[in-house]
Parts: structure tokens; C-alpha cells; sequence
């Protein structure tokens, strides 16, 4: 046999047997800090209450809510379907398990923004994608979903139907009724969100 | 970092332009390997010939490494490259008839473009046959809906399937291709002598 | 159509692991670029697609399947593997004409067969290398290939699949090769 044969046999054997004595990465890809700035001044890693309800109301499986509050809190109220991450369990392998999931988009809610922002940045560093924050938290939560307020008369229509899908949804989350109209049907104005197609293979 | 493409790194104008680029290297290596004669390519099947597993599996082999590098050093995001999605039933009939095609027809789509390049007539009938042969699956489309999408394992790896890191499996990948090339040189050399010389056109 | 081959000499290819060594660098560049592999029937699946839509327009977007692949906003020949496949065969073309491969139209046969019986099996084994691709999701190149190189198990099973029904098959049509 030719000796370059062996020789390259050699070669490919040496570079295919180093990439099992590699030392192990660490198992999430550290942010590039410009990547992280940009992405923090982005407005869409929000998400309103008014599309968190509607997505808790269809029970749509592209969703998780994490809460990021501390456990006494979280057992206190929630939200439905959440998980609890308290912040400085964000690191544990728990939380891993949770976040580490492909293709489903992670909102974090805490009180306010505040601790949730900082979980976010926590979590974009260590390469998770599709985390999203509540924006307003629970307090927002509250103003607008279980306490919607009527908007003044002349406020454009699309406010009042705003108004008329968070009183739907405060029913939803309460079980009761808030300062309704009587005989007034309420339904809620859901609509589906398109599903992204998926590019279709090369070849 | 790369892929540079899904990246948005480079400006979309320019995708076309590197795919007649990426295109031209890769018909000159399928033609200059000898991808362009059919009796050469089936050469693999009845032991004269075994060009196409060593260009084959080599390449594979050089990918697949340099893959895990490049993902080591930092400069490919792996996890961004394209996996075939898997549908076992679909795929293991497809490629059967795939077999039978390449058996039958000497050629697989993109070495039959090069040998149309250098003015096979069955390189070009070859190319016919294949427009035919998607008209008539996607007009059965509809009667092949369900088996096309069923038993689908979605997006699955190697790792996913077979537990074994992308790392062990490029070695145990590289120690079977060099065994293979080996055999397939012993098996050359003892075909070659009982059958005659074909003569390469 | 009759046969030419008036050149006895082995005509010369490059060493083959000298071609996959390139093959392969190629398509570590190619994952690079554009996050992924080589790919051929997907060309002519676009002109299936383009020429059905342009002599049944509406037949075509009624079918589940061209629907699938027709934008309203560029034709469905505007597209990443029509370019490469464009450039497939200008590769071939450029590596023919330098290597002196590049002659009058011709068809190659074992002796043992006829040009009509090589030229049926070519097409046939078009029509079915054609079906087949679109099950298997891509073809030697798309699948196998560029599949396989991504630690794809679809990839893999194309290959291992592909090779072996090969090997299965060869037996039966051996007439037409030796």
C-alpha cells in the first residue's frame, strides 16, 4: 500500500481521536456582550398581559410561564400553568430542564419587570433563545386583566375591544363576574396565530 | 460565526452568487473524481471499481470533522446547520427506490449534470427520468400524503437516536471508512483481474 | 445513436481521496456559508414545480404539494439550488474541457447492451431516483451526504439504506454494467 495513504490515514485518525480528548465546553455558548446590549435594547423580547392571557386562555403548547418570584410567593399566586424559578435558582440543573427546550418560547414574569429583566439577561447569557418577558408583571397583570378599566367613550374602537376581551379573560381567571352588563353576551375575540412554516429541506 | 447565511452575515443579493460558486467546485470535483460515467459510479456495485465510496465516505469524513472544530473553535454554531428531519417509513422506501434507480440508471442527480456536461445522452435521459419521477410523485401527492409525513422522528441526530456524542460517532465513523477503504482495495484488486478492462468514454 | 470511444488510455481522474478530501472541504464551507449541505434534485424539483405552475396554474395551486414550494413574490426557479445546480454543470463542464472528457453527444453502455437498453434504464432509473428523492427528502447528495456530515439520522438512513438496496438490486441488472 502507498505510504501516503498511511500517513493519511494517520492523520484523520489523530484529528477524529482529539475531538474525543477535547476538554468539555461548557454547555451553553457565552454571549457576545455587543449581541447581548442590542438584544436588550430590543422592544419585542416583551410580551403584553393581554397576549399572555389570550395564550393561557387557548392553552397554546408554543408557551411556558416561568415564575421567577420566591417560592412563598409563587405558592401564593400565580399564574396558571406556570413553573417557579426563583432567581437564584436560575443556574441549577432544574431550571435547565425546564428552559432547555427547543422550539417552545419562555415567558418569565415576576412582580414588576425588574427581577424578570434580570433573569432574562441571566438566562440570554448562559444561550438559552425564545425567553420573553411580562411586560408590567403581576401588577400589570392585575390592572388590566382581572381589573380591566372601561376605556373613556372616546376611545377608538379597538380599545374597547380590548376592554371587552379582558373582561372575557377576567372571568377566565376569576370565575366570576365583573361589573358587567346584563344580557350583554361576552365572548372572547381569539384569534390563532399563524404558524411559521418550516423551510423545506435542501436537495 | 458562522453559518453565515442564517446569520444574516452576509447580504442577501449574495446568496445566489455563492451558489453558483459553491456549484461550479462541486460539479469539478464530481467530474474530475469521474462522476460523469456511469459504469465508473456502478463500479461500487460489482467490486471494479469503488471511486464513489472513497470520495464518499471520505468527504463525510472531512466534513463531519471539521465540523466538530469548527463548532469547538467557536466559528460554526452547530446547532443552527440544517438536520434532515427523519421519517423512517418514507425515507427507507424513498431510498430503496433511490437503489433501484441508481442501480438502474448509473447516475444520481447532481453527477448527472456533469455528465450531461461533457455530452452523455443517458446523463441527460437520466435528468428526464428524474423530472418525470417528481411530476408523477407530486401528482400522487395527495394519495401519499400520510405515508409522506408518518412515522416522523421530527428533526433527529445521530445523538438523538443512538446516545452516542457527535464526537464518538465521527471516530467510530472514521475506523469503519478506513476499514471499508481498506477491504474495498483488497476486493478491487482481485475483481480486476477476472473482469475485463472497461473502457472509460 | 451509435457509440464513439476511440480512447483506450484511462482517462485522468483525480485520486478519489484527493476528491473527497475536496469534496469534503467543500462542504465544510458549504455548511459555513449557508448552514447547509449540497443538494441536486431539489433543481429539478423546481422546474417541475415551475413548469406546472406555468401550464396549469391553477391545478397547481390546488395541489397540497406545489403549493408548497410556489411563492407569490419569485418563481420557484429563483432559487439557492437552481443556482448551484446551474453551477454543478458549469463545474463539470469547466473539469471536462481541461481534462480533454468534454466530446460529441454519446452514450455509454457495457458491451453486453445496446444504446436503446442502456438509454430505457437510464430513464427509468430517472423516473425512480426521482419518486424516491422526494420521500427520502433529498438524494445522495442532499440526504446521504450533506445529511450525514450534519450527524442526521435521516442522513445516515439515506445512505445506509440507499448503498444496501444498491448492493441488493445490482445482482438482478448486472447485465447492464458488466
Amino acid at each position: 500500500m502507498n505510504r501516503n495513504y498511511i500517513l493519511l490515514m494517520i492523520v484523520i485518525v489523530v484529528l477524529a481521536g482529539g475531538l474525543l480528548f477535547l476538554p468539555q465546553k461548557a454547555n451553553y455558548i457565552q454571549q457576545d456582550p455587543e449581541k447581548l446590549m442590542w438584544d436588550i435594547a430590543q422592544p419585542t423580547r416583551y410580551i403584553t398581559t393581554d397576549e399572555v392571557a389570550k395564550m393561557i386562555i387557548e392553552k397554546d403548547p408554543l408557551y411556558q410561564l416561568v415564575d421567577v418570584r420566591a417560592d412563598y410567593d409563587y405558592d401564593m399566586f400565580s399564574l396558571p400553568g406556570a413553573y417557579n424559578i426563583p432567581l437564584d435558582s436560575l443556574l441549577t440543573e432544574q431550571s435547565d430542564i425546564i428552559l432547555d427546550v427547543e422550539d417552545i418560547n419562555t415567558i418569565l414574569y415576576s412582580d414588576d419587570d425588574l427581577k424578570a429583566d434580570q433573569a432574562w439577561v441571566i438566562t440570554r447569557r448562559m444561550g438559552y433563545k425564545n425567553i420573553y418577558v411580562m411586560k408590567g408583571g403581576l401588577n400589570c397583570w392585575i390592572r388590566t386583566i382581572i381589573q380591566p378599566k372601561e376605556p373613556k367613550e372616546t376611545a377608538p374602537i379597538t380599545e374597547f375591544e380590548l376592554y371587552k376581551f379582558r373582561q372575557g379573560a377576567s372571568i377566565y381567571f376569576t370565575g366570576t363576574e365583573i361589573s358587567l352588563d346584563a344580557g350583554e353576551k361576552k365572548t372572547l375575540n381569539v384569534t390563532r396565530r399563524k404558524k411559521e412554516t418550516v423551510a423545506e429541506g435542501g436537495c | 460565526m458562522g453559518p453565515l447565511i442564517p446569520l444574516g452575515q452576509i447580504a442577501s443579493g449574495w446568496d445566489f452568487v455563492i451558489a453558483l460558486l459553491i456549484g461550479i467546485a462541486f460539479g469539478f470535483i464530481l467530474e474530475a473524481s469521474g462522476f460523469s460515467s456511469s459504469r465508473n459510479i456502478t463500479g461500487v456495485f460489482y467490486g471494479y471499481n469503488f471511486v464513489v465510496l472513497r470520495v464518499f465516505l471520505t468527504a463525510v469524513v472531512v466534513a463531519m470533522i471539521g465540523l466538530l472544530y469548527f463548532n469547538y473553535m467557536g466559528w460554526i454554531d452547530l446547532n443552527l446547520i440544517y438536520v434532515v428531519p427523519t421519517y423512517i417509513n418514507s425515507m427507507v422506501i424513498g431510498s430503496v427506490l433511490m437503489g433501484l434507480g441508481f442501480i438502474l440508471g448509473g447516475f444520481c442527480p447532481g453527477t448527472s449534470y456533469t455528465g450531461i456536461a461533457i455530452g452523455k445522452i443517458d446523463a441527460m435521459v437520466f435528468t428526464g427520468g428524474l423530472f418525470l419521477g417528481i411530476f408523477l410523485f407530486s401528482e400522487l401527492f395527495p394519495a401519499l400524503e400520510s405515508f409522506y409525513y408518518g412515522d416522523s422522528l421530527g428533526s433527529a441526530t445521530i445523538e438523538d437516536v443512538f446516545g452516542i456524542s457527535n464526537e464518538k460517532f465521527s471516530f467510530i465513523f472514521v475506523i469503519i471508512a478506513i476499514i471499508v477503504f481498506y477491504v474495498t482495495w483488497l476486493i478491487e484488486k482481485r475483481v480486476r483481474k477476472t473482469v475485463n478492462p472497461y473502457k472509460f468514454e | 445513436m451509435d457509440t464513439v470511444s476511440k480512447e483506450k488510455s484511462i482517462p485522468k481522474y483525480i485520486n478519489p481521496y484527493f476528491g473527497g478530501v475536496l469534496l469534503g472541504l467543500l462542504l465544510l464551507v458549504t455548511f459555513y456559508i449557508t448552514g447547509r449541505g449540497l443538494g441536486a434534485s431539489g433543481a429539478v424539483k423546481s422546474a417541475v414545480v415551475s413548469t406546472v405552475e406555468k401550464i396549469a396554474p391553477v391545478h397547481a395551486e390546488e395541489s397540497t404539494y406545489y403549493s408548497k414550494f410556489i411563492s407569490t413574490d419569485h418563481s420557484p426557479m429563483f432559487n439557492w439550488l437552481v443556482f448551484e445546480s446551474i453551477g454543478v454543470f458549469i463545474g463539470g463542464l469547466l473539469s471536462g474541457v481541461l481534462f480533454g472528457r468534454v466530446k460529441k453527444l454519446r452514450v455509454e453502455h457495457s458491451p453486453k447492451i445496446t444504446s436503446k437498453t442502456r438509454i430505457i434504464a437510464a430513464g427509468l432509473g430517472g423516473i425512480l431516483f426521482g419518486f424516491g428523492s422526494q420521500l427520502g427528502r433529498g438524494c445522495s447528495s442532499g440526504a446521504a451526504l450533506s445529511g450525514t456530515a450534519a450527524f442526521s439520522f435521516g442522513g445516515l438512513l439515506v445512505m445506509v439504506v440507499l448503498f444496501g438496496s444498491g448492493y441488493v438490486f445490482a445482482y438482478f441488472f448486472r447485465k447492464l454494467w458488466i
